[in-house]
């Protein structure tokens, strides 16, 4: 069975007058364990297309199945308790709270998960420090460099063990060097930790060092490749 | 536990935007500091009254004459009219006339306005007054001029280095005065006239003599036991007006003394009310827009929580909080100066001050509820916030 599973995905944007058709029926499966790259170009829908898959956003018709279940009509409160138990997003921007010491924005899915405080505090640190980030817990994002604030968000992402990691473009914001890093420790946690992760790269050596490549064209996913 | 979380990262995001909380806080501070003020004072006269009736006892009537009709000058009463009561009326046990002068006081070269009030013996225990030193006035003083002072004014002439003891002498309206003793400090209020506090007191055909124009304008009046108000206010409004020349008389009782403060008080309660209305209502205001300023200015956290898995109502809690925290903070501080405020006007009014603990709950009440109305659009705007939207702002 497929971790997850979209069907006839179509989503379209009024802007003003217009209306623009981003996904156009995107069908595409993600089996458990997998590390899948999505390539594309600009305005091709990646983004569109992992924000349905993680719940951000919904589909105007299609079916997706998560771990074999319809996800059609699910209240807000239950679409919040998926993102929070089965996805991890990583963002371009790290998006880490800025307030908040890496730890605390590593607590954060544990905190609207209900687990007591005194609790969330040992999981956070042990997966901080399986990221390396180990020694910088009570430091403010502003105190990291890209690539360790992209550590941290990646250890925020995986603190409540999700179903699949979504990255959205995670080395856009970093130089090659370290985005080979980061793309090092993705890849780790896939071999090592079997974690299902969708990449949206636009960068074809990020995209080689993936088993799987997914491309986006004209709204449809236009071929899936594995790699050699 | 996300309450707690909660509450931490509300106080954070408020001591980051100080400026614009304080701000928002003054119309709370003064609202909650004007309601605490007004209940803690409402209280407070209350107590107080009850204690000085308690103090004076609530026997007492004071009879004052009405002017004379046609707007004459006012006449007073005629001392003989007044000192027959006590035998002519069952419902009258002692009488107390007094009269009222004004005049300088000097001693050494030192001069100093000062009320004085002509008093007879029975004065004394009428206003259960008690003597610091030296003896009261007696009948038997007549017109002699001696003085017994209140205990602010020895308290001023001996800082001022002039002598008190009974026998000292000084000169009231260029009149050789002999010093007999000084008084007890009184509490005010009640039917006690106010010189007690703060004058001089001589025997009544003294005052009479020193000056014409010292009328006896009000007496006070016990009732004999088991008489009522009612009983011996009518007996003295028929006394006067039984005499050849007619008199309209004007009497207060402990019950309308009670009455004309809580109708004081009331206007005091309308000008506070108004006040703390006005500013909890600005205050309010206030406290809606620093929310809805932090709402636009995170949305992008907004966003950023909503994808880790924060629900709508996680979102709305954590907005309505925040600004019950921003109205708490200036209740607390409302309610600070607002007790500081009622202990100012009692220590002024001479009253005895109390912490009116119903007072402070109020305020923190008052301001919670502040909080709760003015953050619940806020906190509904933040809420429903599309979470891709709020990822895309920066
Ligand atoms: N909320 C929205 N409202 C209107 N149009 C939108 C919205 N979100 C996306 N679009 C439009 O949909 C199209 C696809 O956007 P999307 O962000 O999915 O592209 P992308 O493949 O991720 O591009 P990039 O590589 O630049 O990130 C774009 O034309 C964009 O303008
Ligand atoms: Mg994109």
């Amino acid at each position: 069975m497929s971790l997850l599973k979209l069907e006839k995905i179509k989503k379209s944007f009024t802007l003003g007058p217009v209306q623009v058709h981003v996904l156009k029926g995107v069908s595409f499966e993600v089996h458990a364990g997998e590390m899948i790259a999505i390539m594309g170009t600009s305005g091709s829908g990646k983004s569109t297309l992992m924000n349905i898959i993680g719940f951000l956003d919904q589909p105007d018709s299609g079916r997706y199945l998560l771990e074999g279940k319809e996800t059609a009509r699910l209240s807000d409160s239950e679409l919040s308790s998926i993102r929070n138990q089965k996805i991890g997003f990583v963002f371009q921007q790290f998006n880490l709270l800025g307030k908040l010491t890496a730890l605390e924005n590593v607590c954060l899915p544990l905190v609207y998960r209900g687990i007591p405080e005194k609790e969330q505090k040992p999981m956070a640190m042990e997966i901080l420090e399986k990221v390396g980030m180990g020694d910088r817990a009570g430091h403010r994002p502003m105190e990291l460099s890209g690539g360790q604030q992209q550590r941290v968000a990646i250890a925020r992402a995986l603190v409540g063990t999700p179903s699949i990691l979504l990255a959205d473009e995670p080395t856009g914001a970093l130089d090659t060097r370290v985005g080979q890093e980061i793309m090092d420790l993705f890849l780790e946690l896939n071999s090592t930790q079997k974690i299902t992760t969708l990449i949206i790269t636009h960068d074809p050596r990020i995209a080689a060092q993936c088993p799987g490549t997914v491309r986006m064209q004209d709204g449809y996913v236009a071929g899936t490749e594995e790699s050699p | 536990m996300i309450l707690k979380a909660n509450l931490r990262e509300a106080s954070r995001a408020l001591i980051s935007s100080r400026q614009r909380s304080i701000l928002a806080l003054l119309g709370i501070i003064i609202g909650i500091a004007s309601v605490i003020a007004l209940v803690s004072i409402g209280t407070l006269v209350q107590r107080e009254s009850m204690r000085q009736f308690m103090e004076m006892g609530t026997d007492i009537l004071s009879v004052q004459a009405e002017q004379g009709r046609g707007g004459g000058s006012p006449k007073g009463f005629r001392l003989q009219d007044i000192v027959i009561i006590p035998e002519s009326l069952s419902s009258i046990a002692t009488v107390a006339p007094y009269a009222s002068s004004y005049g300088e006081l000097r001693k050494d070269g030192k001069r100093m306005s000062i009320p004085g009030l002509g008093v007879t013996e029975s004065f004394f225990h009428m206003n259960r007054l008690a003597m610091a030193e030296g003896r009261f006035i007696s009948d038997l003083d007549g017109t002699t001029a001696h003085a017994c002072l209140s205990s602010n004014l020895a308290e001023k002439l001996k800082a001022q280095g002039i002598a008190t003891h009974p026998g000292s002498e000084l000169y009231y309206d260029n009149r050789k005065i002999t010093v007999i003793g000084t008084l007890e400090p009184a509490a005010m209020g009640g039917m006690r006239p106010y010189e007690i506090q703060e004058g001089l007191l001589m025997p009544l055909p003294a005052v009479q003599r020193m000056s014409s124009q010292s009328i006896i304008s009000t007496f006070m009046a016990r009732l004999s036991p088991g008489f009522t108000t009612v009983q011996g206010t009518e007996e003295i409004r028929a006394h006067f007006s039984a005499l050849p020349d007619r008199m309209e008389v004007r009497i207060m009782s402990p019950e309308e003394m009670i009455a004309h403060m809580e109708r004081q008080f009331r206007m005091f309660t309308l000008l506070l009310g108004a006040i703390g209305s006005i500013s909890l209502i600005v205050g309010g205001v206030g406290v809606m827009n620093v929310m809805l300023v932090s709402v636009t200015e995170r949305k992008r956290e907004i966003g950023i929580r909503r994808a880790l898995g924060a629900r709508k109502k996680d979102i709305q809690w954590q907005f309505l909080i925040e600004s019950v925290l921003l109205s708490l903070v200036g209740g607390l501080v409302g309610s600070l100066i607002g007790v500081a405020t009622s202990w100012g006007i009692a220590r002024f009014s001479g009253w005895q001050f109390e912490i009116v603990h119903g007072a402070l709950v109020l305020g923190v009440g008052v301001s919670v509820a502040i909080g709760i109305f003015f953050g619940y659009y806020p906190a509904r705007q933040a809420a429903a916030l599309n979470p891709i939207q709020a990822l895309r702002t920066d």
